[in-house]
């Protein structure tokens, strides 16, 4: 896949979490770092055809979770996802964690990011 | 986006940064309103008190609790009974509101005498309410009155009852979003981990950031005892105090309103290792994928899916009667600070309306982040706006309806735009799939009812024709739908009962897995109206 289509592609997966998505916006920049991470990662596994699940714990738990609600998302929302390779997915979504944390956390304007304390 | 300039306001710079257009092809990092920042001197703003933040939002939904306010009497009655949190068990929270009544005299000498008495008084008046909660206003904030260690007294006197103080005075912020930051962490210090409530569920979550207004958390409620959890308390909506002193055992926390209450979300995902999933209640996508997603947490989608699929097939077709008469229809969605977010794409996508402006009267920039996200490009979003920049915008944008709150409301229809109330609502509840129709339902009453004409004439001056018949809502609705539309059996309207709690109320119980075995039991509907919990020594 060129550089343009996967960029093509990611933007379409952005556009879905902007409209759909609220794990995104917790209000600490180290939240959300955490949040883009856990979730997009276990996305990634999951389009792979991965077993996403890391840990035996309840976080571990609430990041698939919600990674695999996505992932369904996705599938409904863009009939491509089902024709893409692993090699494919790999990197647009690492375009996508690229583009999410410039968006909600380094370019960000919130400024209550950078606060230490709920 | 760029910064928008109010004319009105070209006399307060300060305000410049607090509104933006959102512009095709431009993103969050190129223009975001200020927030949750001290309103300006000059401007009018539509704020409430951080008191009335912690008190009217958070503290009063629960139901069984004495609400006093140790201030001057206004400080009570004005944030007494304005907003519908309804509860199944007589509405106590509704009905009575206490206060102090801090006069002059107490002002110079002290008021903590008169504080123990009120207290003393308030539980011997009503017998059977064992528990109170203490909201402290300006006026005692500042004389210093100590009202955690009359609480104190109380307790050793009468052991049979419970005090919460919530420290949180009208100028403890900007807004009253700096009263909910308060109460949810006192409530996190003072109370939760004091009890150990019983757990009669394999899935057992805290449905957080809920108020129940006009039923919405039963509603939701409902949904969530057919897939088998158990709701180990709402915070704070028809919930027990004491339900909410065992919010340390749930598996999870749901949260809806995460404006109100985050916090208390990630202190328990930091102190007790909760995670918190934040999920949207309203919209008929927004609510499958939610319920969806907590169905995956436990391992018990399939429920979920059951439930969306019966929900969808019933109350699909009545949605869609109104989506195809309200397309195009321009919204101004003007809410205090989650609505604009959990709204402004499902109104979009499912009712086919056209936000054109957002704003948040104390939201924070991250709801404006997530409204902006949510909004399709050409809608003006605006911080904490002035009455004077809402009547710019409502002559600007020509919007055919708002949804805000009462008093922005009552401004709208002086200019002649119809509003629907976006805290109480006008005939909600609003959550849920019957309750989305029920929103749709009254988007359309209030834009197409035929009042808005008849209104403009004088019939002791203007002519009016008397040749024609009334006009009525959907002669004016139907005016651009196709015949195919218009006669479509598909659709139809809302059936929705005048009133749909009653019946869930009515059931008699639902089925659990038991924690231990997994085996289904049913659990009768008295147990989950009251859990067991026992005190922590």
């Amino acid at each position: 896949m060129d550089k343009k289509t996967a960029e093509e592609k990611m933007a379409q997966l952005e556009w879905y979490i902007s409209k759909h998505c609220l794990w995104q916006y917790n209000s600490r920049g180290w939240d959300r770092e955490k949040q883009n991470e856990r979730i997009l990662t276990k996305t990634k596994m999951l389009l792979c055809g991965e077993n996403a699940h890391e840990e035996e714990t309840t976080a571990d738990r609430y990041y698939w979770s919600e990674a695999i609600t996505l992932v369904g998302a996705f599938k409904r929302y863009f009939p491509w996802i089902e024709e893409t390779s692993k090699e494919d997915f790999t990197v647009i979504m690492q375009l996508l964690k690229d583009k999410m944390d410039y968006t909600m956390i380094k370019g960000s304007l919130n400024k209550e990011l950078i606060k230490e304390q709920y | 986006m760029s910064y928008h300039q109010f004319k009105c306001s070209e006399c307060i710079p300060e305000r410049l940064e607090h509104a933006v257009d959102k512009l095709p092809g431009e993103e969050l990092t190129d223009a975001l309103p200020l927030g949750y920042l001290n309103t300006i001197p000059g401007t009018i703003s539509e704020r409430g008190c951080a008191y009335c933040g912690a008190k009217h939002v958070i503290g009063t939904p629960m139901k069984d609790v004495i609400h006093i306010s140790h201030g001057p009497i206004g400080c009570t009655y004005d944030t007494w009974q304005t907003k519908r949190y309804i509860s199944d068990d007589g509405n106590f929270q509704l009905k009575y509101t206490f206060a102090t009544d801090m006069k002059e005299a107490n002002i110079v000498f002290g008021a903590e005498k008169m504080l123990k008495k009120n207290i003393i008084e308030a539980f011997k008046a009503f017998p059977e309410i064992k528990r109170m909660s203490i909201y402290q206003t300006c006026a005692s904030a500042l004389i210093g009155d100590d009202i955690n260690a009359i609480a104190e007294e109380v307790m050793e006197e009468m052991p049979d009852v419970k005090v919460f103080v919530c420290n949180s005075p009208g100028f403890a912020g900007p807004s009253q979003s700096g009263g909910h930051h308060k109460i949810n962490i006192a409530w996190l210090t003072q109370m939760v981990g004091t009890v150990e409530p019983e757990i009669y569920s394999k899935y057992v979550i805290n449905y957080v950031g809920e108020y129940n207004i006009q039923g919405d958390q039963e509603i939701m409620k409902d949904y969530f005892h057919r897939m088998g959890i158990q709701i180990l308390s709402t915070f704070t909506g028809n919930t027990h105090f004491d339900d909410l002193r065992g919010m340390h055992r749930a598996q999870l926390n749901v949260l809806e309103c995460a404006r109100s209450s985050e916090y208390i979300c990630d202190e328990l995902r930091v102190r007790y290792g909760i995670p918190r999933m934040d999920i949207d209640g309203f919209g008929f996508e927004a609510l499958s994928d939610s319920l969806m997603k907590i169905g995956y947490f436990f391992g018990i989608e399939d429920k979920a899916r059951e439930i969306i699929e019966e929900d969808t097939a019933r109350w699909k077709p009545e949605l869609d009667w109104y989506a195809a008469r309200l397309k195009g229809v321009k919204v101004c969605l003007w809410p205090g600070g989650s609505k604009l977010w959990h709204w402004a794409h499902s109104i979009h996508k499912e009712m086919g309306v056209e936000v054109v402006s957002v704003y948040t009267k104390f939201g924070h920039q991250g709801d404006m982040e997530k409204g902006i996200s949510r909004c399709e490009p050409g809608a003006l979003a605006i911080d904490d706006p002035n009455e004077l920049e809402s009547l710019e915008a409502m002559y600007e944008l020509k919007p055919d309806v708002i949804f805000t709150g009462k008093r922005p409301g009552e401004v709208a229809k002086k200019i002649r735009v119809p509003y629907l109330n976006a805290h109480g609502y006008h005939n909600g509840p609003y959550k849920g799939y019957e309750g989305w129709v029920r929103f749709a339902r009254d988007i359309y009453n209030a834009v197409y009812s035929p009042i808005h004409k008849l209104a403009l004439i004088d019939i002791s001056k203007d002519e009016f024709p008397t040749d024609k018949g009334f006009e009525t809502s959907q002669s004016l609705s139907d005016v651009k739908l196709t015949d195919e539309i218009k006669n479509s059996p598909d659709l139809k309207q809302c059936t929705s009962k005048y009133d749909p709690i009653p019946e869930i109320r009515a059931k008699s119980g639902y089925l659990f897995p038991d924690p231990e075995t997994g085996v289904l039991r049913e659990v009768p509907i008295e147990k989950l109206r009251k859990n067991k919990v026992v005190e922590v020594e």
